[in-house]
């Protein structure tokens, strides 16, 4: 690159409503007086297809090498304006975004020349940082075709077929000897009117899965070990009873070790008196029930069974669990199994809610008109299992009818809890993922990801996420080979070129930023060296901003970047200014909204924008307290939302210790202001500006008067 | 046949299903018939369990869309006829004009300020919500264009006040409008990308596969449903996700339509109007509504704590990982859960207040309460354009109107037509995550035909 830095400063009009409130040409002038600047233009509608060409035209006729674009929103605009400098043979990292839309002439219509003055500011803020900006690379890691998939349940399964459907490499983990999961306890599966040998299913899933060209199937084999990251994984698959092990070279894996009943020990008698059974076992003993015409008995028993009782919830919804998600439906099939058994028996299915959706109403309805009875218990006092002699009766109080009943019972049929599997212990530490007490895996988010870990590369099906019915594991299956296809499709995974960049020359190895990284970006070699993985790195700056030897580096955010920003914001009548950090996501989204809900506040705040809060370092906060600004404000996601999982919680605590440090030096730690907002909520935005330029007592400080309400843009 | 695919809906699940299948490599069609991308979640106001704000996350996935250079998004288009070919279909569509040049338009919204015409909205009518004769879908709608009502562009909406009501001429005889206000707002702008000569644009497209992502809508209460249709002060669940909503038309204010106070006692009534005669109410379990609520009654407290919260509800549906654990949060907070069956609805015709009868079902006694404000939860039903589109795809819809599924338990998300596949609210009732797993996995099917 040329070492002669060349910033061009295109400023926007957007017709009227930027230039119809601040004076653009006093900008643009402003702007060609800055150092380092070698032309500053003015577009009426930046965007528009001609002045982008024209754009173009000046980058290459000047030999521009910085650009600096003023005029919207990046959270919109921005790679539109990345793509057209890159076209013009810039490297897209070389443009600084600076919005005086939104920022300026939508939220200070009243104040002209207050807002000229702010715009002005914010351009000469983007420059200083223009001038620091350096040459940034998407990052591209190689990803092969060869999948791994823990797991060969039904979602297992159909993972592997969909992944070996499209031709790449399936090696499928069964720590059983046999394919099918959980099916294979089972008798029946059914969804809506449809119902199915759970056997039949599974088995002829299986056979497709073994006779598969591109699956491979490992039974009776475990995870040993995984080392790496996605496209560059090494995985030791351990047969348990040959001890034999084989190493893979493996680049995505589905993780779908599904989930067990939780044995209901000590409660309602079960594993004391065998006539207490679980819903699987009831589905194996229906299973006999139907191959033997003879009598409906229990093994070892020559009484027939004249009265089944069904109890809900047992485990769950309590202190320690919610609700199991599928057993209103489970108690439901098999009530009416064993109605349709034909044997007389009478069944009780004693719940606490009724849960059962959409056309599940209808297997309700049946099993009602079937003659099966449902009697609801409150949700503090379960129904008792009473013991004498052979006699087996429970009792409870219904919570419809308000009166207490005695049922006598020869099977009662407990709807327990579910957990994940056991091997969830080791394979939660393998892979760096984290899973519940239960053994639940937790999903990357709890909407938007919910079929993958936040590392890259490993996708989440199944009942090892949650319980689930057969039909949605099966929707998991084929949406995990969906993730992990796309970068093997693609055969590489692509990453900003945002990233966090260590300097070992300083580093003391204390391993901090290994273990804060919340993508598993940042691994440590034999001598505890940090390195960062860059494609895996969202470039949040969180460890940057937690580093003691501050040895890492944000491209596009350095901390010389940033402090270019902050003292230029502090250039002029710093006592009178708020400096703001704003994450990209939902700060900047209320920042936003406010401007375009035209609510006006006081002009006092110099933005600058960081990917998330959890960049803001201390010494950030410090420096622009040391250069005079009356207050600073740190702006992040609402919670729980973050877009690095917990990014805004580091900042919050790291907030939290700035003011003490602040009051060590002296300052009032009140100064320092940390807002969480939501991308909706411009009123919050603009209520927090006004509230901190009163608590500052800014008011008519010359930059904007704190009025209040909304302007009358209508009229 | 080439290698592209069309979604039909551009909610959550129409998203999710483009941006997995750009990603793999695969050319997409997005099409929604409203002027906007982002469905039902782009107007709620918070997620459950988590209480993650609605647009923050969705709106991300909206720009991206908008950015991939193989998705291409269609909006207020409409299928028109669907032809199965060997490997693939040819689809025509046709573009409902917005009037508005989308590329000149960069959604400036000066032509907004300057229609001197405010309507009551579709979705917030009943909470003040206004929205004007040229108008955005939402702040952040994708793509970031106005449009103009299309009743104002055929000159219908003279007497509600349009700025052409002096003009003598019919509408239908003028190519352009030298005196509309928005016309000339956009004009001053520089800009002229109002375009009221725009006629709908025919296409006809050819795909390897169909996926259908329609959704869900809210039930609109039927009638005089529990005092809706009587009183100013009863609302939908859906009516006060808005009202909760920042970005809604009280700017996330909790007041009371009737006379704008804010709301101090208020109640939900669950499965409202379920199981009433058809027609009446919705006949089935909506599932997600209980959800709804608690997460409604839990954004409510945290407004203001003091604020008086009672649900009644007949079973709870708590399905979810960490759902239970977001009921109990909002019994800790102080709502009240009341197992009970309202039955009457009747106003205080001096304070404005609702008086609701109830039968309460643990003491099988009748009890009546007052509040300030209450909301119905209604449930949710198909989209009501499912009909037409079955036909248009010759696939088939279930009795209560959602597509129906081959074989649910062998082949989920495939329809009887092969390369046709379903995801999200067009299977039923479905709540945001389990939608975006059926986007993944529709997209799978999808991109992986042939």
């Amino acid at each position: 690159m040329n070492d002669e830095i060349r910033i061009g400063v295109f400023v926007c009009d957007c017709g009227s409503n930027i230039a119809g409130v601040v004076n653009v040409p006093e900008v643009v002038e402003y702007a060609k007086g800055l150092e380092h600047v070698v032309l500053a233009d003015e577009g009426r509608w930046s965007c528009s297809v001609d002045y982008l060409s024209k754009m173009q035209d000046l980058i290459r006729d000047h030999g521009l090498n910085r650009v600096v674009i003023a005029s919207c929103t990046p959270r919109t605009h921005e790679p539109l304006f990345k793509k057209t400098v890159n076209q013009a043979g810039l490297n897209p990292y070389l443009l600084e975004f600076v919005s005086i839309r939104e920022q300026v002439s939508w939220v200070h219509m009243r104040e002209k020349e207050v807002a000229t003055q702010k715009a002005k500011d914010l351009v000469r803020m983007g420059v200083a940082k223009a001038a620091l900006l350096e040459e940034g690379d998407e990052i591209r890691l190689p990803v092969k075709t060869d999948s791994l998939i823990i797991g060969g349940g039904m979602a297992g399964m159909t993972a592997a077929l969909n992944i070996g459907d499209q031709g790449f490499n399936a090696f499928l983990v069964e720590k059983s000897a046999v394919l099918g999961g959980i099916l294979n306890d089972l008798e029946t599966v059914s969804h809506d009117h449809h119902e199915a040998s759970a056997k039949e299913v599974a088995a002829r899933t299986a056979s497709r899965v073994l006779s598969h060209p591109k699956i491979r199937v490992f039974t009776e084999s475990e995870i040993e070990s995984v080392e790496g990251y996605i496209g560059n994984y090494k995985v030791s698959v351990k047969h348990r009873a040959a001890e034999a092990k084989e190493s893979l070279d493996i680049s995505t894996i589905v993780v779908a070790t599904g989930m067990k009943e939780m044995a209901p020990e000590g409660l309602f008698g079960y594993g004391k008196d065998p006539r207490v059974v679980t819903q699987r076992e009831l589905e194996g003993l229906i299973r006999n029930w139907k191959a033997d015409s003879g009598d409906v008995r229990l093994p070892e028993s020559i009484q027939p069974i004249r009265n089944a009782v069904i109890i809900n919830c047992v485990n769950s919804k309590n202190e320690k669990r919610g609700c199991c998600s599928i057993g209103c439906h489970i108690s439901v099939k098999n009530a009416v199994a064993l109605k349709q058994l034909g044997k007389g028996i009478d069944v009780h299915i004693l719940y606490r809610d009724l849960s059962l959706v959409k056309e599940e109403g209808i297997s309700l309805e049946k099993a009602k008109r079937l003659g099966v009875k449902f009697l609801r218990f409150p949700d503090d006092r379960y129904p008792e299992v009473t013991f004498t002699g052979d006699l087996l009766e429970v009792d409870l109080f219904d919570l419809l009818i308000g009166k207490e009943f005695r049922i006598p019972a020869d099977l009662v049929v407990l709807t327990p809890a579910f957990e994940g599997d056991r091997t969830v212990d080791h394979l939660r530490g393998q892979l760096k993922v984290s899973a519940n007490s239960d053994r639940f895996f937790q999903e990357a988010h709890v909407k938007l990801g919910p079929l993958e870990f936040p590392t890259d590369g490993i996708a989440l099906a199944g009942c090892a996420k949650a319980p689930m019915m057969l039909k949605e594991s099966m929707e998991a299956g084929a949406g995990a080979a969906m993730r992990v296809s796309i970068p093997m499709k693609q055969g590489h995974i692509e990453a900003e070129g945002i990233v966090a960049d260590i300097d070992l020359s300083d580093c003391n190895q204390c391993g901090l930023c290994h273990k804060r990284c919340p993508f598993s970006a940042i691994k440590v070699d034999g001598e505890k060296n940090p390195h960062v993985i860059k494609a895996l790195c969202k470039g949040c700056g969180l460890c940057s901003a937690d580093c003691p030897k501050e040895c890492i580096s944000i491209v596009h955010y350095t901390d010389d970047q940033v402090y270019a920003q902050i003292d230029s914001a502090l250039m002029e009548n710093p006592e009178n200014k708020i400096v703001g950090f704003v994450c990209h996501w939902c700060a900047l989204g209320g920042v936003d909204m406010a401007g375009v809900s035209r609510l006006q506040y006081p002009a006092n705040a110099r933005l600058i924008r960081v990917m998330c809060s959890a960049r803001v370092s201390m010494k950030m906060i410090l420096r622009a307290f040391d250069r005079k600004a009356a207050g600073v404000l740190v702006a992040g996601c609402e919670f729980p939302t973050c877009h690095y999982i917990t990014g805004n919680y580091a900042a919050e605590s790291r907030v939290r210790r700035t003011k003490k440090k602040l009051e060590k030096a002296g300052v009032d730690p009140e100064r320092l202001w940390n807002v969480w907002c939501s991308a909706a909520d411009g009123p919050k935005f603009a209520r927090t500006m006004k509230d901190m330029v009163k608590d500052l007592k800014l008011e008519g400080k010359g930059e904007g008067k704190a009025r209040s309400s909304k302007l009358e843009v209508q009229s | 046949m080439n290698d592209s695919i069309l979604i039909i809906g551009g909610g959550i699940a129409g998203i999710n299903c483009a941006l997995n299948a750009s990603r793999y490599g695969t050319k997409v069609y997005l099409v929604d018939d409203t002027p906007s991308i982002g469905g039902m979640m782009a107007r709620l106001d918070k997620t459950f369990p988590t209480n993650d704000c609605s647009i923050c996350i969705e709106a991300p996935q909206m720009y991206e869309v908008d950015n991939q250079e193989n998705i291409e998004i269609l909006t207020n288009t409409e299928l028109k006829k669907v032809k199965t070919k060997p490997g693939g279909f040819e689809v025509r569509l046709v573009k409902k004009p917005l009037y508005v040049d989308e590329e000149k338009c960069t959604g400036c919204r000066a032509c907004v300020d300057a229609c001197p015409v405010s309507l009551a909205d579709e979705m917030d009518g009943k909470i003040g919500g206004k929205r004007k004769l040229i108008s955005m879908a939402f702040p952040q709608a994708v793509p970031n264009l106005v449009f103009v009502d299309s009743r104002c562009r055929s000159g219908e909406m003279r007497s509600a006040g349009a700025c052409i009501g002096g003009c003598a001429v019919d509408c239908s005889q003028c190519r352009e409008c030298p005196i509309a206000l928005c016309v000339k707002a956009c004009e001053k702008e520089g800009k002229k990308a109002i375009t009221l000569w725009q006629a709908p644009k025919h296409m006809t497209l050819e795909v390897k596969s169909i996926v259908v992502a329609t959704g869900i809508r809210d039930a609109a209460p039927a009638g005089d449903l529990l005092g809706y249709g009587l009183y100013g002060n009863v609302i939908t669940g859906m009516e006060f996700e808005r009202l909760m909503n920042a970005g809604g038309p009280t700017a996330g204010e909790i007041i009371r339509p009737w006379d704008r106070k804010h709301a101090k006692k208020i109640a939900w009534i669950q499965c409202a109007g379920r199981g009433l005669a058809q027609g009446k109410g919705v006949p089935y379990c909506s599932k997600i509504c209980c959800m709804i609520a608690t997460k409604q009654t839990i954004i409510t407290k945290e407004h203001d704590p003091s604020v008086n919260a009672t649900v009644f509800y007949n079973d709870l549906k708590a399905y979810g990982k960490g759902f239970w654990e977001f009921y109990r949060k909002a019994k800790e907070n102080g709502v009240n859960y009341v197992r009970g069956r309202p039955y009457q609805v009747q106003e205080d015709p001096q304070s404005r207040n609702l008086i609701i009868r109830y039968e309460d079902l643990e003491t099988g006694t009748l009890k009546f309460e007052e509040v300030e404000l209450l909301v119905l939860s209604t449930g949710v039903v198909p989209n009501n354009r499912n009909a037409r589109l079955a036909k248009v795809l010759d696939i088939e819809l279930d009795h209560l109107g959602f597509f129906k599924e081959k074989d649910p338990l062998c082949a989920p998300l495939e329809t009887t037509v092969e390369g046709i596949y379903l995801c999200g609210g067009a299977t039923g009732p479905i709540d945001i995550a389990e939608s975006v797993v059926q986007a993944c996995a529709a997209g799978m099917k999808a991109v992986s035909r042939g």
